[in-house]
């Protein structure tokens, strides 16, 4: 066992375990994609929806 | 009455206080109003009762800068002036252009749109127009505005009558003023030509030139120029400030529900942008006229859009199954910047048969115009986007700055500025009233005195301010 794990508590390696999947929160979002964002595209003036 | 030559007017004996140059929408309007006050007055009509090319030969001249129409097809010289060809679509400037705005130097009248407002009921009557109807704001950049399609009344066909009966009214015809005499104060005399040859000189109280849009700053520059500067004594801006109506077609568009568009008789509709979107995209006035396409079009237009927005095109050909009124044009006519550097010159070279010099017109459309033009129509796009109407394609030369195509309609033959209104007489030749600065006696009507050119046609505002001209200079000669 390294020095750090004899360190540390099991307990505080417990409550890390628990808090991991709040990580995901600050990870980079996908944009929120607006369907109704008026884009450019070809000359066309159109809704984000209007495409594929 | 009316004369076919200044020998046969003068045997009549009649004497006018005011003088009018020029017979049309503008000119016979002041006349009748004059007439009608009790003021005899005298209109002098370069040309005959119909359409010579000897009397359009004194039109000719050369234009410098953008493509622009020959200058003696551009407007019409015989009685009713160019009324004759106009195509009677009416509507009165709207108010805000009227206003100054901070992102368009130059602009902003002397006065402004509720001075012209208590005439309208009488240039209804005049053109023989419907009510005007306000406009729709369509969202917050785009307001439905209505264009009336007149009859196109020809001033000469539908007046003349009138005049030939009017004991106050004298027409004659055949007879123009090569050039005005003035001596810093007053107009002194005007110097005739009819019917082919020099008819001396003419005296009244007062002169008022409305020889057209073009012709008015070239009849004063001449003058200016013969009487060192005694006609139009601050000439700094006699001749520029001139615009015209660019108009080009800009796209198409595929609707969902044409006739949700207040479409007019021809099957048309026309959109403006609102105030606030002018002023937030700090563009100029503009005009979309969309024209109902025929169905072929709607099929090209898909197919087109299927390649850029699937979703689009499949629920607008699921539309097509149900109406086929869904695919348009987009022609787009826009207020042109006032530039001092777009101006009335007097050619160098060039004389006509009178030996007045003819024009050189210099012109050239803006870069603030070519913003206007595009963004006017993505606002338009957006606006049926957002409403979810239809949608707009824009020509591919105006989103990738491709030259202006000189095979479509160019301009609307709308000739305004060159004698514009002000108080600035290093910006303007007249006032509030349509008095040359510093002339006790010399008025001008037409365009020629718009200080701004709006987006819509221009016979409805001409008629107007000649009305109030028309009872001004009434109320001015009765004293």
């Amino acid at each position: 066992m390294s020095s750090f794990m004899k360190r540390i508590s099991r307990r505080a390696i417990v409550q890390a375990l628990i808090a991991l999947p709040a990580l995901s929160l600050f990870r980079n979002q996908p944009a929120v994609v607006d369907p109704d964002e008026i884009i450019e595209v070809n000359g066309w003036i159109l809704r984000r929806s209007d495409l594929a | 009455m009316i004369f076919d030559s200044y020998e046969a007017y003068k045997q009549a004996g009649f004497k006018p206080k005011a003088c009018i140059l020029g017979s049309g929408p503008a000119g016979t309007t002041i006349a009748r109003k004059l007439g009608a006050a009790g003021i005899p007055v005298v209109v002098l009509e370069a040309g005959s009762r119909e359409f010579s090319d000897e009397s359009q030969d004194f039109y000719r001249g050369t234009t410098v800068g953008d493509y622009y129409f020959d200058l003696d097809i551009t407007r019409l010289r015989f009685m009713g002036g160019s009324s004759n060809h106009w195509a009677g679509w009416c509507r009165v400037l709207d108010r805000q252009d009227f206003e100054p705005k901070a992102w368009a130097p130059d602009t902003g009248w002397p006065i402004s749109r509720a001075d012209i407002e208590p005439f309208l009921a009488e240039v209804r009557d005049i053109l023989e127009l419907p009510a005007f109807r306000p406009d729709v704001q369509v969202s917050d950049d785009i307001r439905w505005v209505q264009l009336i399609k007149s009859p196109a009344v020809r001033f000469a066909e539908k007046f003349a009558d009138e005049l030939d009966k009017s004991g106050n009214i004298a027409v004659v015809l055949n007879t123009y003023a090569t050039e005005l005499m003035g001596d810093g104060k007053r107009v002194t005399g005007a110097k005739l030509w009819s019917n082919g040859q020099d008819a001396g000189i003419f005296t009244a109280d007062y002169f008022v030139t409305c020889t057209g849009g073009l012709e008015n700053s070239r009849l004063l520059l001449w003058s200016n120029q013969r009487s060192n500067g005694g006609v139009v004594p601050n000439a700094t801006a006699l001749g520029r400030y001139w615009m015209e109506h660019p108009t080009f077609e800009g796209g198409n568009a595929i609707l969902a529900n044409y006739s949700e568009f207040q479409v007019d008789a021809s099957n048309e509709a026309f959109f403006s942008p609102t105030p606030a979107a002018m002023e937030r995209l700090q563009i100029l006035n503009f005009g979309i006229r969309v024209i109902e396409s025929p169905y072929p079009n709607v099929k090209r237009l898909i197919a087109d859009l299927a390649c850029t927005a699937p979703n689009m095109a499949e629920w607008m050909s699921a539309q097509l199954d149900q109406r086929l009124h869904c695919a348009a044009q987009l022609y787009v006519a826009w207020e042109q910047a006032p530039l001092a550097s777009n101006q009335i010159e007097l050619s160098r070279t060039d004389v006509d048969h009178a030996g007045v010099p003819r024009i050189e017109l210099h012109w050239k459309k803006s870069p603030l115009e070519r913003r206007t033009l595009l963004e006017g129509l993505k606002l338009f796009g957006a606006t049926l986007a957002q409403k979810n109407l239809g949608r707009v394609r824009i020509d591919e030369w105006i989103s990738n700055g491709g030259d202006y195509p000189n095979n479509e309609e160019t301009a609307g033959h709308h000739h305004m500025g060159g004698t514009r209104m002000g108080t600035d007489v290093l910006k303007s030749v007249v006032d509030a009233n349509c008095k040359v600065h510093g002339m006790d006696n010399l008025y001008v009507g037409g365009s020629s005195v718009f200080c701004t050119s709006g987006q819509c046609n221009p016979t409805t505002t001409i008629t107007a301010l000649a009305c109030r001209l028309g009872e001004h200079l009434g109320k001015v000669i009765a004293v």
